[in-house]
């Protein structure tokens, strides 16, 4: 008998795929679809010259472009699977190169924001869901209420104008100093200093969610037996927040946070194009605003995939989790 | 928030309802006026501080910003409005398509949820985005087709739910029509839910459209609070950030929170289990 929890995967794994290749045929079909030629689109923005016949063959070539239909999808796909993602012309470099200097920057970003939205989250959201309606309750709720409605890139902005610009204490854009320590420690002061705005900033916009999703547990928490008896034997404090609150949490914020990642990517390309952060969320919207399609579709077919599988890992953890019971 | 605002929105119904006529009113107004407002345009007086010729100020090339304000207004509300309408209209047909058609279509139907629920739809939208450049129609239908999954599993349990009570049940032995079932007996029980669904749709919307503008990536002829707050990021060097960012950031603020203070008159009916604060953003 195979457990439960691996069927769970299989299943989970299907439909990633299925969406994975869904996503592939849709990068390579859209500009296919579209009016116009990349490569005349191209031409026509970046050279004035006219091209011969041949030259213009070769370049169509290295678009991905010679052949029919079937014959340009089975190139596509066999330089996927072989893992070139093509070449971006304005960076004059391979997009997997790119891709390779870029997603660490963005993963930074997000290992550093999640521990601090997830515990801000769940400690403001306990500490209000014990008692509703009470003092803290009343002030959190409001604040996280108007936090929640502040769109992510504003907050961003205001985060960027006040300790950026107003008050520079802290570095505006950017992942590093224009020329790098040599030291290495500090290296990793000027990186740890330039993520501070950025980190601030998603963590800021993730944090209503979770402080919203803790507190409704929270109030059907404290009714539960085991917390009413656990308040009885004088159990409090921290230990009440941590052992019993807490722990209680942890499945459906797991649950919560497979849903949410597709969110956080998107917050994530608002903070980077911010703060010029040199993740993947800037390296996608630079692409777009350079018309550089070979980029944006291999871009987008990483992330995508990258979400995917997150989310698929998440997912199972929280389904065997919320078996568990 | 169970309740954190019900002091407030007590007689639910009746203030939503009122609320809900009153952005409809204010659209409609805000299109009849925007006829005999001054024109959105340019002029040599180029990002100048608030004045009694410029209530607000002006950017940087001379457009007036407290028309643009008040011309994105009903464009950036009914953006919102319409493209929640059609999210929530896809939804319920799905559901009820779900409900109704048995085994078979209901489990592909939920199939089909789950994909959507896993497609990283933000980076769809932004593939797709920068292609069409989507106008007030493109946006519509983009945002809805990518947001509408969601009230499925929110819509879906609750309809089932209703169709099985025995109210239902007594009133078809006793001969009542589908019909009028649907009317008197399904139709008021998931109302407010279906409001609730409504309004959380609004907020998403409002706030992926204002994210659009804010990227540049829609018509640039289509004016909203997202793109004025995109105007700004150049002058954030500047001084002028005062009057160009924080109008339009605190009126699309102002119509965020208010979505959302309105929506809580519902949640605190209750008649949202579990699910009412899916995505609070």
């Amino acid at each position: 008998m195979v457990p439960p929890i691996i069927l769970n995967m299989l299943s989970g794994l299907g439909i990633r795929l299925l969406v994975f290749a869904l996503l592939v045929l849709l990068v390579f079909f859209l500009p296919r679809m579209l009016p116009g030629d990349p490569v005349e689109v191209f031409l026509a923005s970046d050279l004035s010259r006219n091209l011969t016949g041949a030259e213009s063959a070769e370049l169509r070539a290295q678009f991905g472009l010679a052949g029919d239909w079937p014959q340009q999808l089975g190139v596509y796909l066999w330089d996927l699977i072989r893992g070139d993602l093509g070449y971006s012309v304005p960076h004059a470099a391979p997009v997997s190169e790119l891709l390779k200097a870029s997603i660490p920057w963005t993963l930074l970003l997000i290992t550093c924001a999640a521990p601090i939205f997830l515990l801000a989250g769940a400690a403001g959201g306990i500490e209000a869901g014990k008692a509703p309606g009470a003092f803290f309750d009343r002030i959190a709720t409001g604040a996280v209420t108007v936090v929640a409605s502040i769109p992510p890139f504003t907050s961003a902005v205001l985060l960027l104008l006040a300790f950026g610009i107003v008050w520079p204490v802290l570095p505006s854009g950017g992942s590093e100093p224009l020329f790098p320590s040599s030291n290495p420690i500090q290296r990793d002061f000027d990186i740890a200093r330039h993520a501070v705005l950025p980190v601030l900033a998603l963590s800021l916009h993730e944090i209503s969610r979770f402080y919203f999703l803790a507190r409704g547990e929270a109030i059907t928490l404290s009714q539960r037996p085991f917390i009413l008896n656990a308040c009885g034997r004088g159990i409090k404090g921290w230990r009440l927040r941590t052992a019993y609150y807490g722990r209680s949490l942890f499945p459906v914020f797991l649950a919560r946070m497979s849903d949410a990642l597709t969110g956080l990517f998107g917050a994530v390309l608002f903070v980077e194009i911010v703060f010029s952060y040199p993740g993947t969320g800037h390296l996608i919207y630079n692409a777009i605003l350079d018309r550089d399609y070979v980029l944006l579709q291999g871009a987008v077919i990483v992330m995508a995939g990258l979400v995917l599988l997150l989310n698929w890992v998440i997912d199972a953890v929280a389904t065997s989790l919320a078996r568990r019971g | 928030m169970l309740g954190y605002w019900s002091p407030i929105t007590q007689s639910a119904g009746f203030i939503s309802r009122g609320a809900i006529a009153a952005s409809a009113v204010l659209v409609m107004a805000g299109f009849a006026l925007s006829e005999s407002l001054p024109h959105y345009k340019t002029s040599p007086d180029v990002l100048q501080a608030p004045s009694m010729a410029h209530w607000l100020g002006t950017n940087g090339i001379g457009q007036d910003v407290f028309v643009g304000l008040v011309r994105a207004a009903p464009i950036t509300v009914f953006l919102a409005l319409i493209t929640a309408t059609a999210a929530l209209v896809l939804a319920l047909a799905a559901s009820s398509l779900a409900a109704f058609g048995g085994p078979r279509i209901r489990s592909a139907v939920l199939r089909l949820v789950d994909v959507l629920q896993v497609i990283p739809s933000i980076l769809l939208l932004l593939l797709l985005a920068a292609w069409i450049q989507p106008g007030f129609l493109g946006l519509v239908v983009l945002l809805s087709l990518t947001g509408w999954h969601e009230d499925v599993r929110v819509a879906l349990p609750i309809l089932l739910r209703e169709l099985t009570r025995e109210n239902v049940h007594f009133a078809r032995r006793m001969g009542a029509s589908r019909r009028y079932c649907l009317r008197h007996h399904i139709l008021p029980a998931i109302w407010p839910a279906i409001v609730g669904l409504f309004l959380q749709n609004v907020r998403q919307a409002a706030l992926k459209t204002a994210g659009f503008g804010f990227l540049g990536l829609t018509d640039p002829r289509l004016l909203t609070w997202g793109s004025m707050i995109q105007d700004s990021m150049d002058y954030l060097y500047t001084d002028a950030w005062l009057w160009l960012l924080l109008p339009p950031a605190g009126a699309l603020s102002l119509f965020l929170v208010g979505i959302l203070i309105i929506g809580e008159g519902y949640m605190s009916n209750g008649s949202l289990s579990g699910k009412e604060h899916h995505d609070p953003r």
